[in-house]
């Protein structure tokens, strides 16, 4: 980092009285006899450095008198794969959530939505007619003023695609449109409207008209319409995101807020270290336990954790034998080591699952059964169900996942114990789930353990996604199939839109059933550990937006 | 020559083929389901029956083989599927890196590498022998990924003077728009006259590009070394020096002609290696090359990618090859007039 960042950065810590390394400008002259090799290096980086102080006078090249403030955030994947808003299911969510807005936003921890393109809405009592009033005054970045035709072009388009995540929005019948300012949601069945229009993934509002003059692949072609505070300023694959903040912003600006963010993605968890140490990066979404222990003792640097909506789970085959038994499941599920894999894989960067639903999600019941290890326990059920010593069963799990593993390996050595094999294998994960949906149910794994975080805050996501019924496989990997649990949670659902509390009964309910019946193993909710610059203020980790970092809101202390 | 020439190519292109043919089948029948990578997490099973028809993943193999080289002869490399983009744009972004990273890699080891060679050749079994040894051997046989971390450590951390990784610092071309001619930053910003950009880029290239460098340069000097001992010892570098020329002359000019064939043929092959093979040391300086797409590519089974790369690196293989013995069949007149040896 060079020139105006580097200086940008300092000039911020300077203010708050830290001092931080300076490039030196000369040399040293005694390392200049050293062997050839390093002398060719000095020479370079001598030119490195003087490069910082020929920045200024391009900077008046530039126009502008006041220093850009620059965000940089480093990610562990590629921050674009999706350009297109409606398509979008995957990392470009923390790109896209500075880019566009969506009509409302969920705050999870005072369970209520924040209004963004809508002020405010109302729903009917059948929770099958939903009105949105809409800002006023809001601008794309295309220069035009939204209207209710856009939102409801955007959500049409975005529906008749049906890519990505588009399949929430499945229960919208139709949209109307009586003013400017108002958007009403006709549903085929009752469905939280405020939820699903808060998701972050099938719910931007965007500028349409610039398809219309440059075709419908136009966003794929890496550009933008949006009308979020940020605007696409540059992008190149594998290497940095650059967005410059929207002049035209609804919202407005106040001084210390970001000029310009930077999302790289960075794949070598010791460079991010070293990048966040000095203080080239404000926020690095993820790192290593090691490194994050490493970085406690850093006065420049602050630890966020929160409890994320993303668990771990281990599907059994509940229709292959012995694990159609019901005590075989239950045995087994006595049989892992849920504290040894929170403290020696997770070192506590995660919480004993509690059922399907994460902590800290609307539906989670802190009330809820709990499989605790105890081996003895698990021989007793496993007696009952005849089931003896010599038992072999396939567990597979995605293949590069360390933790997957770890706690894999772990769970092998205690059914060890009880005389049972366990093979683990990895696979990359479209082969792990092409073998879990395999014709012949033979050939399918016994035990599937993957990760489930929700496409909006609902926990009708974890508990249909992969415990409802299926006629043809999906994400069902337990093959689990009750009749009762699928009518309460799809009673629960349809509550959710007009009585969320009643649904809270319900799928706690819906939960008892599935725990009794053991058709997984709920290992841990993830926590999200974010290192962050203490320089870098207003900071926020909103779980409904996994990695996603609102750069409006932060701010240069 | 030219007939030689000719031959030659039609061989190459021969094997470009046949590696498209391995690379698509060995892809193709690896276990894994293209189109739910490409519908994304939580896709539902209409959204991946779509995908299947779209990537015409439902037709057989050699359909699909079929339909690969129509769009191959049309210089269509297919869609990546994990970035989502033409893997013909993909390689145009990571190619330059890669090349540019190479050839300053391999600029930096022959300049090393061919005076360290002659000097160590010329003072056999002297100081200057002994200290090449073990900068050669210890160029060759120091894991890639640890020189470079030690280097990051002495000159990024330590002394601040170089930075950590990446190819540029984000903002300089931000405030520096260069016009992109070669995709290399470094001769982008020479051909523009755009001294920070060239400078900033300079700094970001020396750590990787002395890293890579390391191994190519310690094989140029021992092979150099062995070569040019066993050519000054023979009969026409007597009679030279009996001649009186000066041992300048007779080295440089004769025996180092005679000495180079291995070295080029090394530097060459390394080259084209290199392209790819340097996942280590992109992955630790966070350079956007080839290497770390190819190893994506691999990791998630991105058959179009992996083809893609693969034929690339190919004809820079065939290319260089074919280089290295028209080079050959100029030092040598006895390769170009066919004679055998």
């Amino acid at each position: 980092m060079d020139g105006k960042v580097r200086r940008a950065l300092g000039a911020a810590e300077e203010a708050t009285g830290k001092a931080r390394p300076h490039r030196a400008r000369a040399l040293p002259a005694g390392r200049r006899r050293l062997l050839a090799l390093v002398s060719l290096l000095l020479l370079l980086s001598a030119c490195g450095s003087s490069g910082g102080a020929t920045g200024g006078a391009s900077e008046s090249e530039a126009g502008g008198s006041a220093e850009p403030r620059v965000a940089v955030y480093l990610t562990t994947t590629e921050p674009m794969i999706f350009w297109d808003p409606s398509d979008g299911f995957s990392n470009e969510i923390i790109a896209m959530n500075n880019m566009y807005e969506t009509l409302l936003r969920y705050d999870p921890a005072k369970n209520t939505f924040i209004p963004v393109l809508a002020t405010d809405y109302q729903s009917s009592p059948d929770a099958l007619t939903w009105t949105f009033h809409l800002r006023s005054g809001v601008r794309f970045h295309t220069g035009k003023t939204m209207t209710s035709a856009d939102v409801k072009a955007s959500f049409e388009r975005t529906i008749a695609h049906g890519k990505g995540a588009a399949y929430i929005l499945d229960p919208v019948q139709s949209i109307e449109t009586p003013d400017d300012r108002t958007v009403v949601f006709h549903l085929k069945y009752a469905a939280p409207m405020d939820l699903i229009v808060s998701s972050p993934y099938a719910a931007y509002v965007f500028d349409t008209d610039v398809l219309r003059q440059n075709g419908d692949d136009w966003f794929t072609k890496v550009h933008e319409a949006g009308s979020g505070p940020y605007m696409l300023k540059s992008w190149k694959e594998n290497d940095a995101l650059v967005l410059q903040r929207f002049d035209g912003y609804w919202g407005g600006w106040k001084a210390n807020q970001f000029d310009t963010v930077i999302i790289k993605p960075v794949e070598e968890t010791s460079t991010k270290m070293q990048m966040l140490q000095a203080g080239e990066a404000d926020v690095v979404d993820q790192l290593p336990y090691e490194q994050l222990e490493a970085l406690r003792s850093d006065p420049n640097v602050e630890l966020v954790t929160t409890p994320s909506w993303q668990n771990l789970l281990a599907f059994f085959d509940t229709k292959k034998k012995p694990l159609d038994d019901v005590r075989v499941r239950q045995a087994l599920s006595y049989a892992f080591p849920y504290q040894s894999v929170i403290d020696d894989v997770m070192h506590g960067m995660a919480t004993q699952a509690r059922g399907p639903v994460p902590a800290g999600l609307w539906g989670h019941d802190d009330q809820l059964f709990q499989y605790t290890e105890d081996l003895d326990r698990a021989r007793e059920l496993l007696a009952q169900a005849g089931v003896g010593q010599g038992l072999e069963l396939t567990l597979t799990y995605t293949a590069g996942d360390e933790n997957e593993r770890r706690v894999a390996e772990l769970w092998k050595a205690e059914l060890a114990k009880l005389g049972i094999t366990l093979d683990v294998q990895g696979l990359p994960w479209d082969s792990q789930w092409q073998l879990a949906k395999a014709d012949d149910p033979a050939k399918r794994q016994d035990i599937f353990m993957m990760y489930w975080w929700p496409d909006y805050a609902t926990p009708y996501s974890f508990l249909w996604n992969m415990f409802h019924s299926e006629d043809t496989i999906n994400f069902n990997l337990g093959y689990y199939s009750n009749p009762e649990f699928d009518r309460l949670i799809d009673d629960a659902n349809t509550l959710a839109a007009s009585d969320r509390e009643k649904a809270v009964e319900e799928f706690a309910r819906a939960q008892e059933i599935l725990v009794q019946d053991a058709p997984a193993v709920f290992i841990y909710d993830q926590k999200y550990v974010r290192p962050i610059r203490t320089s870098f203020g207003g900071y926020v980790d909103n779980p409904a937006y996994p990695n996603v970092v609102f750069f409006y809101e932060t701010y240069r202390k | 020559m030219a007939a030689y020439a000719g031959r030659r190519l039609a061989l190459g292109l021969v094997v470009v083929w046949g590696l498209t043919v391995v690379t698509f089948l060995l892809a193709r029948v690896v276990p894994g389901d293209p189109a739910a990578r490409w519908a994304g997490p939580h896709a539902t099973a209409e959204e991946i029956e779509r995908a299947r028809e779209e990537l015409g993943l439902d037709r057989p193999i050699w359909a699909q083989y079929g339909l690969y080289l129509a769009e191959l002869a049309r210089g269509d490399l297919g869609v990546s599927i994990r970035t989502h983009q033409p893997v013909r744009d993909d390689i145009r972004a990571f190619l330059p890196a890669s090349l540019e990273l190479t050839l300053a890699g391999m600029a930096i080891a022959v300049v090393l590498g061919v005076p360290l060679g002659v000097a160590a050749a010329v003072r056999e079994g002297r100081w200057v022998d002994h200290l090449t040894r073990v900068l050669s051997v210890g160029g060759v046989s120091m894991p890639t990924f640890w020189l470079a971390m030690i280097l990051q450590l002495v000159f990024f951390k330590e002394l601040h003077l170089l930075p950590l990784s990446g190819r540029i610092d984000t903002m300089t071309p931000l405030i520096h728009p260069v016009r992109t001619i070669t995709g290399s930053y470094l001769v982008d910003g020479l051909l523009a006259g755009d001294w920070p950009v060239v400078r900033d880029a300079a700094a970001h290239l020396a750590l990787p590009a002395v890293t890579l460098s390391a191994y190519p340069m310690g094989l140029i000097v021992r092979m150099l070394r062995s070569s040019l001992i066993e050519v000054l010892g023979e009969d026409y570098v007597r009679t030279a020096r009996a001649a009186g020329f000066a041992e300048r002359v007779v080295v440089y000019r004769y025996a180092l002609r005679n000495a180079l064939a291995p070295a080029l043929t090394v530097v060459a092959l390394t080259f084209a290696y290199s392209l790819t093979g340097t996942f280590l040391i992109e992955s630790v300086f966070d350079w956007p090359g080839l290497g770390a797409y190819a190893a994506l590519a691999v990791l998630t089974n991105d058959y179009p990618a992996i083809v893609g790369v693969t034929i690339v690196v190919a004809v820079f293989y065939v290319g260089l090859n074919l280089a290295v013995d028209l080079a050959q069949a100029f030092l040598d007149p006895r390769v170009r007039k066919g004679v055998v040896r």
